[in-house]
């Protein structure tokens, strides 16, 4: 039975206790990190272009963790999922971060209002009047309709965040299980509002790059992509928190086993999908279809056979086995692999729209992604100093104590 | 006995987020589920309206039959293809019916793998379906090669001739797919079932049935080493499942998506295929669970709470493919190539408008009704939903692979597609061979998974037998997922 174990819970553990000077230093190295990809890029790069190329990726990166967790959030209401309530707080308060990313969003959205085609080509109005394709599409690709867009993604995405942040953190401290009931029936509308939004958001800033390109399954690639970044950042940060010695007993192997397996379902599922776009592609050959692949099959050859191996062959072949996942070192290491090998897929379809004649890895992809990275966790960890890391009154997390793989 | 009535025992759709819901009504102990199941099975005469219905469904399979044969001895011109609308009506019904054969594995392997207990009631027959529509799948790429008696050059296998059949061509990618789909399915179909044949073999009292149920059983004991490789079995089945479910409706869109027929080619092809035939394949295990449970007396099993998860599903998916629909549409526009946007505009708007319209209602519109709870836990209204989705699933095929071709590269060729009587005949025919089964299969075999239905009232038969309910605080207790 059950009970006999001991499921007795740590009492409210913050995250505030755990990286408030952590959050601090996060925010002074964010700072520290774009300060010095404006300087090298302005200095000895290819200037705004180069900035806003590896801003962009290292936004992505950022927010596709953000919406992957959103979604896992909205998924297990959605469910009524058991498992989950000892993991769920650590995907909710990953999704505060849509607040410092919609602040992170100014400077590309400032510099396109400004006229910026640094990013985004179908923003120079000059030339759009000049290209039949991109004067067609003016109705959608433009400053004012994308601005616009942009507004109602982060508007939706920091309403669903807090919605279903607030009232789980409330219900740390009323206990009341009508707040489970009241998440559960917003879920059903969110998920719906989310993937419209996260579609779109990925149309609008990711395919548009190549404003002459079109790919109907783009929005469920980067989808996929969100899901594989979701679940290696709640596994690496379960084992970071439980080195700390938080979540002892909440969180077992159980669980750990369960991201684990997650983690490799959608790096499977977005294998799948990244083939299904290449493969249509390449097999009917039409040129404006492949012209997209045709800049990653020259100087960034390496780079996509890479990628197609590491985020797919490696992992499928090294993380299958139920030993590795339920082992925290292995699983660690594989849940930071996926991690790397999502952002080299956000670099692979950023990056050679910049330049598709040679690759342009460079100091300062590091440096933003410091600065990104650092601005994004250090205001997540501020802002959620004071929240539990458990949702210590969740009413179905004694079934996610119990709970133990076949 | 408890005096006052658990809430959720009168009522499993409530929600209670500190205990689950019972999935096995009306006091059943595990003698009561074998009592239930098997007495579907059993050996008195099946009710009249068994007999109405196994006649109405063997007429139809009959008249499916002659038109097989007058189409074999007369030709494909017995159809209402034409030139350029080569693939109409056949290959509908064949990707149909493919869809609709991907909710049984769907439910045994994926929900499996995602511990979904409510899936034990619903498995046996969803799996059992699945295998029938793969059936009828299976007989119109066979019978639309032409001569048919050659169906098997279909195959690769070496020749005198030296003739092999294309590899790059999706269509052979199909008859690997499809087959593959339909021997793991049947495997895991009847390996699942070997307990519970057991069972039918030892409540059976005529000597013919305990033979042949003896037969089918493969000796099978119930010791526990028996149990221990049956689940390990089980789990490799259902791993090994998981990725087929979406290989073969993803191979089905190829055969579109690898053209560059606009409207057939579209990269959102492949996950927009597998779930529209995980929508279909649910509407369908609605549609035929409902009246079943109330002719088969199953109600206790099969209860609203498993129609209301199943519809929720079907709501889900629903959306998908109507995300899919606009997605394609909005590219369409955006993608800037006027033959694409034309052929949409000609699918909304042109001859085959109706067609399309009535998809739109049924896929995308009518799932919406199930936002409302009255609505998905009503058995007749989800039964009107789910025939319209069904309706709708068939037209989306007839929607993409006819109004692109009608209408193609070539004006002059264009040539408006009217299906002739043999076409109506075998659609409907269709429906006979597949009902004439489910009929055989629900008189036959067990209709609910006896031995899971079991494994997850284990504590639930232990702990509330004869009571209303326990000191149920929290969860982990089975017959309550």
């Amino acid at each position: 039975m059950a009970d006999t174990l001991d499921h007795s819970i740590e009492p409210q553990e913050t995250v505030g206790r755990a990286c408030v000077g952590l959050s601090t230093g996060l925010l002074v190295a964010g700072a520290i990190g774009l300060g010095l990809t404006v300087a090298i890029e302005l200095l000895f790069g290819t200037g705004a272009k180069g900035f806003f190329h590896r801003y962009l990726v290292a936004f992505a990166f950022c927010m596709t963790i953000t919406l992957g967790s959103l979604f896992f959030v909205l998924i297990q209401h959605l469910t009524k999922a058991g498992w989950s309530a000892s993991v769920r707080r650590i995907a909710e308060i990953y999704t505060l971060g849509t607040i410092p990313l919609a602040v992170l969003f100014l400077p590309i959205l400032v510099s396109i209002l400004l006229g910026s085609h640094a990013l985004y080509e179908w923003n120079d109005v000059e030339h759009v009047k000049t290209d039949a394709l991109l004067l067609g599409k003016s109705g959608y690709l433009n400053a004012g309709f994308f601005s616009v867009r942009a507004v109602i993604y982060f508007l939706v995405w920091i309403g669903l965040a807090r919605l279903f942040v607030y009232t789980s953190v409330r219900q740390d401290v009323v206990g009341s299980p009508d707040l489970t009931s009241r998440m559960e029936a917003w879920s059903a509308p969110g998920t719906l509002a989310f993937s419209l939004t996260a579609s779109f958001a990925a149309f609008d800033w990711l395919m548009s790059l190549a404003p002459h390109w079109y790919s109907t399954i783009f929005g469920v690639y980067v989808f996929a992509g969100c899901l594989v970044a979701c679940f290696a950042t709640m596994a690496i940060t379960v084992l970071w928190l439980k080195s700390k010695g938080f979540l002892k007993t909440a969180v077992n192997v159980e669980h750990q086993h369960d991201l684990g397996k997650l983690l490799f379902a959608f790096t499977c599922f977005w294998a799948y999908i990244a083939f299904s776009q290449y493969f249509l592609i390449w097999y009917a050959n039409i040129p404006e279809e492949t012209v997209w692949y045709k800049a990653r099959l020259s100087a960034w050859k390496p780079v996509s056979g890479f990628l197609a191996i590491g985020h797919f062959i490696l992992p499928f072949i090294f993380f299958m086995s139920r030993h590795i996942k339920r082992n925290s070192y292995l699983l660690g290491f594989w849940a930071v692999w996926g991690l790397l090998m999502h952002w080299l897929d956000l670099y692979w379809i950023v990056m050679p729209q910049m330049s598709s004649e040679a690759l342009t890895f460079s100091l300062s992809d590091v440096t933003v992604l410091v600065g990104v990275v650092g601005i994004w966790g250090g205001t997540i960890g501020l802002l959620a100093r004071d929240m539990s890391v458990l949702a210590v009154s969740d009413p179905r997390l004694p079934e996610a104590l119990a709970f133990k793989n076949l | 006995m408890s005096t006052t009535v658990d809430p959720l025992l009168a009522d499993n759709t409530l929600n209670d987020p500190r205990r689950r819901s019972p999935l096995v009504l009306g006091g059943l102990d595990y003698a009561g589920v074998t009592k239930t199941v098997c007495a579907v099975a059993s050996e008195t005469t099946p009710p009249p309206l068994w007999f109405l219905a196994f006649a109405l469904s063997v007429s139809w399979a009959g008249v499916f039959g002659l038109c097989i044969a007058y189409l074999i001895f007369t030709g494909v011109g017995v159809w209402g293809n034409n030139n350029p609308v080569y693939w109409a009506f056949d290959i509908t019904n064949f990707v149909f019916w493919v869809g609709i054969g991907h909710a049984g594995t769907l439910i045994s392997a994926i929900l499996f793998l995602f511990r979904q207990k409510w899936r034990t009631s619903i498995n046996r027959a969803a799996e059992a379906m699945t295998i029938f529509a793969v059936i009828c799948a299976a007989i119109f790429p066979g019978i639309h090669v032409g001569r048919a008696w050659l169906a098997y050059w279909l195959a690769p296998y070496p020749n005198q001739m030296a003739m092999w059949p294309n590899f790059r061509s999706p269509l052979l990618w199909d008859v690997f797919a499809v087959s593959t789909y339909f021997t793991v399915s049947a495997l895991f179909w009847f390996m699942g079932m070997i307990p519970d044949i057991a069972t039918l073999r030892d409540q059976s009292k005529s000597k013919i049935r305990q033979f042949v149920y003896g037969v089918l059983s493969l000796g099978w004991t119930g010791s526990s080493r028996q149990w221990h490789r049956y689940e390990k079995a089980y789990m490799i089945l259902a791993a090994l499942s998981t990725p087929l479910v979406l290989s073969v409706h993803t191979i089905v869109s190829f055969d579109f998506a690898v053209s560059q027929v606009p409207g057939w080619h579209t990269t959102i092809f492949p996950p927009y295929f597998v779930a529209g035939a995980i929508f279909s394949g649910f509407a369908m295990v609605v549609t035929l669970l409902v009246p079943t449970r109330v002719i088969c007396g199953l109600e206790n099993l099969v209860t609203i709470r498993h129609l209301e998860n199943m519809n929720k599903i079907i709501l889900a998916t629903g959306c998908m493919v109507g995300y899919a629909y606009g997605i394609e549409f909005f590219i369409a526009w955006y993608g800037g190539n006027p033959y694409e946007t034309d052929t949409f505009l000609n699918r909304a708007f042109g001859p085959y408008w109706w067609a399309y319209w009535t998809m739109v209602s049924c896929n995308v519109i009518s799932p919406q009704l199930f936002w409302f709870k009255k609505i998905r836990t009503t058995p007749w209204m989800m039964l009107i939903v789910c025939i319209f989705v069904n309706i709708g699933m068939w037209f989306e095929r007839f929607v993409i692979i006819v109004t692109s071709l009608a209408r193609d590269a070539l004006p002059s060729a264009w040539h408006y597609f009217t299906p002739t009587n043999i076409d109506l005949l075998m659609l409907i025919g269709s429906f006979g061979v597949f009902f004439s089964l489910f009929l055989l299969f629900c008189r036959f075999l067990p209709v609910v998974a006896m031995a899971e239905v079991k494994s997850i009232m284990v504590e639930h038969h232990h702990e509330d037998h004869g009571h209303g309910h326990g000191g149920h605080a929290h969860g982990g207790h089975g017959g309550r997922h």
